[in-house]
């Protein structure tokens, strides 16, 4: 039986730097993984490969026993991987309304938007508490917000499973606990599974089941967040001081 | 203090039917001009409603889905020389001749854009621009086709039926003007469906747009070659209305103007680039008592406007209003 989501020997290089090395791991249904290491570690070339933005130099990701790696981002999208941006550009021209309405159009065409769509819509500006905002232009918008939009457009398409890429970095801790618990709802209520990369070590922490630790391209630890957070090898990579989290 | 504080159902209803007001005057006055004026303005006019059709399908791949491109004026002059040809040499009767023309520059703008649309940006724009001079060299120097600089005299205008004839003025312009309206229709529809949604997303952010599972290879291509395909209608419009045509009417000047056009009006808003082919058209026409001088003013002219509103006459026109920034 293959798992969820495979990815096997997983490797990309940009002329001689290898940024993912020869990586494997795999995702259940239902889980919430964390990718977690310090900057240039690998963590969104391995997103940008998931997602079909890269091309991996060796090795396969499987997707509900389907070979996925080579295959165009749109094409993933169609198959129900959504995902966000580190650095959220959001169609800044649009309203917050029909932003979250592109994402389900771009799933299921149709000239003029069906009530069930629009409705969705609805659902989903509720569900991410984007609805006060729902008239207003996209660009007017805080980064925060901007990154919240394009998750909200990713739920819209009825993913399976959601690559969230540092969606929580520069809010407050308020701002973070909000998001903590839409995700788990997201995950728990939706049946979404989610693959968080992510620097706020304390968001991580609570949010995942299991966490997967890269350095210079390579698994260093992987584990439930309190082993991770104890493991001697993560400590002196990355974490830099003994602590405990969680 | 009641009428400041307008629900938003309102207002919409309120801009509408504004809008609609304005849409009906303008088609009223443009439907009773011929018989109003001279010949002189109704040739204007003509000019003025071909290129609305121009820099309307040329807001299309533009202001709708982004790249940039220098080469509609080509796109134009395909139509026209490939609608005239099959009139002159092939022998189809114009009503043949006008879809074909269009069905084939849209199957040459898809060739052109598979692979040229895989280059971004700047890279595809310069493309465009060597393009656009391709086409106009080749029609130049096709002497045995396109009768090369002698340019092609008596193309047939289009056939009458039900009693109507095109070979008076006043009729081929309601043809023409007639064609407009359903242009910009089609175009004003295809923009606000979700297809426009999703043309706009790719502006916007292509990388994102992909994200949510637009093709964006495959929409870019078609806005490209649809809006290529319009431009081609109107070519043979052109070619059948003056009945000749000489390669320079489609050399890079008409490409420029296209653009220059559309951004007088404003990309990406449909509406702008078509005034402002309209005002673009009355000026060039008002300076034709000094030609060598009308480009410079022209030239001075549109950076000011760049300066004074980026966005163009409708960036203009919502800043009056105060309304979203």
């Amino acid at each position: 039986m293959s798992a969820f989501l495979e990815v096997k020997n997983l490797r990309k290089e940009f002329g001689g730097v290898v940024a993912v090395d020869d990586n494997t791991f795999s995702v259940q249904q239902g889980e919430r993984l964390g990718i977690i290491g310090p900057n240039g570690a690998g963590k969104t070339t391995t997103f940008n490969m998931i997602a079909g933005y890269f091309k991996p130099t060796a090795g396969t990701i499987e997707y509900e026993g389907r070979k996925i790696s080579g295959l165009k981002p749109h094409k993933i999208s169609q198959m129900g991987i959504g995902r966000t941006f580190q650095i959220a550009r959001a169609f800044g021209e649009m309203t917050v309304y029909d932003h979250v309405l592109t994402g389900l159009l771009a799933h299921h065409l149709h000239l003029r938007p069906t009530a069930e769509q629009h409705e969705r819509v609805e659902y989903i500006l509720e569900l991410t508490k984007l609805a006060a905002f729902r008239d207003n232009l996209v660009k007017n918008l805080t980064i925060a917000s901007q990154r919240r939009i394009v998750l909200a457009t990713a739920l819209g398409t009825g993913p399976k499973l959601l690559l969230l890429d540092e969606l929580m970095a520069g809010l407050t801790f308020v701002e973070i606990d909000e998001t903590l618990e839409e995700l788990r709802s997201i995950n728990e209520k939706m049946g979404i599974t989610l693959i968080v990369v992510e620097h706020v070590m304390k968001a991580i922490m609570q949010l995942c089941q299991r966490i997967i630790v890269l350095n210079y391209g390579k698994i260093i630890a992987q584990g439930t967040p309190k082993e991770v957070a104890n493991d001697k090898t993560v400590i002196e990579a990355y974490l830099g001081e003994e602590e405990t989290y969680a | 203090m009641t009428d400041t504080v307008l629900t938003k159902k309102q207002r919409q209803k309120r801009t509408r039917t504004r809008n609609l007001i304005i849409i009906a005057v303008v088609l009223a006055l443009l439907a009773i001009l011929p018989q109003v004026t001279s010949d002189y303005i109704t040739y204007v006019a003509v000019l003025a409603i071909i290129y609305a059709i121009l820099t309307g399908s040329y807001d299309l791949t533009t202001g709708y889905t982004g790249p940039l491109t220098f080469c509609h004026g080509a796109f134009y002059g395909i139509g026209a020389y490939a609608s005239a040809l099959l009139t002159l040499k092939a022998g189809f009767p114009f009503w043949v001749a006008f879809p074909l023309s269009g069905i084939m520059v849209f199957i040459f703008a898809a060739i052109i854009g598979y692979p040229g649309l895989r280059l971004q940006g700047h890279y595809f724009a310069v493309t465009t621009f060597f393009f656009g001079h391709f086409i106009y060299l080749v029609i130049l120097n096709s002497v045995s086709l396109t009768n090369g600089p002698m340019g092609l005299r008596n193309i047939p205008p289009p056939e009458g039926f039900l009693g109507i004839t095109f070979t008076s003025l006043n009729s081929s312009y309601y043809l023409i003007f007639i064609f407009g309206v359903i242009a910009v229709a089609f175009l004003y529809f295809l923009v606000n469906s979700g297809i426009g949604k999703i043309l706009i997303s790719i502006r916007e952010n292509e990388e994102l747009s992909q994200a949510i599972g637009v093709n964006t290879a495959l929409y870019k291509v078609l806005a490209f070659s649809i809006g290529a395909g319009i431009a081609g209608l109107a070519g043979s419009l052109f070619a059948h209305f003056f009945r000749l045509l000489h390669p320079t009417t489609f050399a890079w000047m008409t490409s420029e103007m296209v653009v220059i056009m559309a951004l007088v009006g404003g990309l990406g808003t449909l509406i702008g680039p078509i005034i402002g082919a309209g005002i673009v058209t009355l000026i060039l026409e008002l300076m034709r008592f000094a030609p060598e001088f009308r480009f410079i003013i022209w030239s001075v002219a549109l950076i000011a406007v760049l300066i004074i509103e980026p966005r163009g006459l409708m960036g203009l026109v919502r800043r009056i209003q105060g309304g979203k920034k």
